[in-house]
């Protein structure tokens, strides 16, 4: 549904800095109905393909089709499948709920009953039923955020892309939103491209993409990725110098152990393995280690792994959302 | 396409109702501006072959001008709020013809101007200025007209600003120059010889003839003077272009090299 090859988006130099290249030769597809999220440390191209995605920009090189229409030759074709929500507001806060909505269904020419359905059925999993005289402004974040997703579903749109949409919501809403984005995209068929890198919204994900530097590093299921780095992982923290240790870890054990930040971490630990090995290295270094454990790799362990980078800060939502 | 343009113009028309400071500031600033400068440059003005006329008078048509230009202007300005605020990128991935945001904006800024600029009409009468119905309908035509060529060109303009900061000083060496240079403060009969150049080719000042025009000759005979069918002609042109440029403008997408 969505075909991306050889896209290659250089900006142009401006007067303070050089040309910058935000995305290289990148080739990625989302098949019809499958949800796809987007992930990547800041600055790896992420919004550069989103606003190239949505029309708003055109790259260097490179082609994207979606829905079999060609981008950039067929916008106005594209367009008309395609919903958008923006990481920022897209909505009139000096308006209501209800005018909102009106004036979005008067943009995508949709009129009297049929208006009045779609209204009615993208409201219906909301929280916004009596709120509709209310102005968005006077609205919670959460509650905006729905007016924002229900007024793109109104549309029917068959490709639907979401930029970071749940940044600046409580745990809980953000939950609500990805919950209802979910049922609503299985249910429609929609196809989903969705940046984020809140890793705890991809786990129910058909495929999830992981971009750095403008280059796609990994694009799978939750399930491959996670198998990517194996089953159990030991994670270690050191008391003291975290690159002694790791140097002596991997000399004495011959096990890859990588360092991230202040911790150790000895991947691709065959199923079962973990506990043994966490009991040796126990014996061996009980000194010089503050902490151990074995866990089973999530989403944000692929990340690190193949990013090299830890999950941005404000990420960090991850653990309270569960 | 219209139909766009029209629900994009009502969201303008109901955001400005709903913001009484610019009802307010939109009617009283302009009618300041022609009771202070009228009364207190009355005995001063007086031009050649003008002698009948007050500069309440000679100055009415003028505030009407400047009242469309600051109406369709400010509206202008909110191109630069909606881009802050995330409404326009909402618009522009939304399946419409470019030249539909292109006039949802300016028949907005009209609107609102055309509200302003008609009970400013109603003035007329005190001054001993009378239209016949037709002059009525001309004069409409001049302020529409007026009116989205001040909006496009405000389009144009504020279209790549990132702060109204910038746009409020391209409004002060720009657009208000081309109001005092259309012969609202004074005749270009009095200008210096390079002024009258300038006048002459400023859309502002054929904007402000045909907007003169219906207050001092019967409408029908207008339509056959070829000084008011000459400016006509330049108003509908700048009206034009100005919307053709700004179309042009919303459809190019940035790109990279």
């Amino acid at each position: 549904m969505i075909q991306i090859s050889s896209l290659t988006h250089t900006y142009p130099a401006s007067r303070k800095q050089a040309p910058r290249k935000a995305l290289d030769d990148l080739t990625l597809s989302v098949g019809e109905g499958e949800f796809a999220i987007l992930s990547g440390p800041n600055g790896s191209g992420k919004s550069t393909l989103f606003r190239i995605l949505c029309g708003l920009a055109l790259p260097s090189s490179g082609a994207v089709t979606i829905g079999g229409f060609d981008l950039f030759k067929q916008p106005a074709e594209v367009r008309r499948i395609l919903g958008v929500v923006f990481q920022n507001p897209a909505v009139d806060k000096h308006l209501s709920v209800a005018e909102n909505l009106r004036l979005h269904a008067d943009l995508y020419g949709i009129k009297g009953d049929e208006f009045a359905r779609r209204r009615d059925e993208a409201l219906g999993w909301t929280d916004l039923a009596d709120r509709l005289d209310q102005k968005v402004e006077t609205l919670s974040g959460g509650l905006a955020r729905q007016v924002e997703l229900a007024k793109v579903l109104m549309t029917r749109p068959k490709v639907l892309l979401l930029d970071e949409p749940t940044t600046g919501l409580d745990p809980a809403s953000r939950r609500n939103f990805l919950d209802a984005l979910l049922r609503l995209q299985r249910q429609w068929k929609m196809t989903v491209l969705m940046t984020s890198h809140v890793f705890s919204e991809a786990e129910d994900v058909d495929r999830v993409a992981i971009m750095r530097e403008g280059k796609l590093l990994a694009y799978d299921s939750p399930q491959a990725l996670k198998a990517m780095i194996g089953t159990e992982m030991v994670v270690v923290q050191p008391i003291g110098d975290a690159e002694e240790l790791a140097v002596s870890l991997r000399a004495e054990l011959g096990l890859a152990v990588r360092r991230h930040g202040d911790e150790l971490r000895l991947e691709e630990t065959e199923n079962g393995a973990g506990l043994p090995m966490l009991e040796g290295i126990l014996d061996r270094w009980r000194g010089q280690i503050k902490s151990i454990s074995i866990k089973q790799p999530d989403l944000e362990d692929v990340f690190v792994h193949v990013t090299g980078k830890a999950v941005p800060e404000h990420a960090t939502h991850k653990a309270e959302a569960r | 396409m219209l139909s766009v343009a029209l629900s994009l113009a009502k969201r303008e028309f109901v955001r400005f109702v709903r913001q009484p400071q610019r009802v307010i500031g939109a009617v009283a600033q302009p009618l300041m501006f022609w009771l202070f400068l009228g009364a207190g440059m009355g005995t001063s003005f007086r031009p050649a072959g003008l002698a009948q006329t007050s500069y309440l008078e000679y100055f009415y048509p003028g505030v009407m001008v400047m009242m469309l230009l600051f109406a369709s202007v400010f509206a202008c300005i909110t191109i630069i709020e909606d881009r802050d605020a995330g409404f326009l990128q909402g618009v522009l991935v939304a399946p419409v013809s470019r030249m539909g945001i292109v006039l949802g904006k300016v028949f907005g800024a009209t609107a609102i101007a055309l509200v302003q600029v008609l009970l400013f009409t109603a003035a007329a009468p005190f001054l001993g200025l009378h239209l016949t119905l037709f002059g009525l309908v001309l004069l409409l035509l001049g302020f529409v007209l007026t009116s989205i060529g001040f909006a496009g060109l405000g389009f144009l303009l504020a279209w790549g600003m990132k702060s109204t900061s910038g746009f409020h000083a391209i409004m002060m060496v720009f657009l208000m120059p081309l109001w005092m240079l259309s012969g609202a403060l004074f005749p270009i009969s009095g200008a210096p010889g390079w002024m009258n150049v300038v006048m002459l080719v400023n859309p502002v000042f054929h904007a402000l003839e045909i907007i003169r025009a219906p207050f001092y000759g019967d409408g029908v005979a207008l339509l056959g003077q070829s000084g008011y069918l000459t400016s006509l002609a330049v108003v509908i042109a700048w009206a034009g272009l100005s919307l053709l440029g700004s179309m042009k403008r919303v459809g190019k997408r940035e790109q990279g090299v």
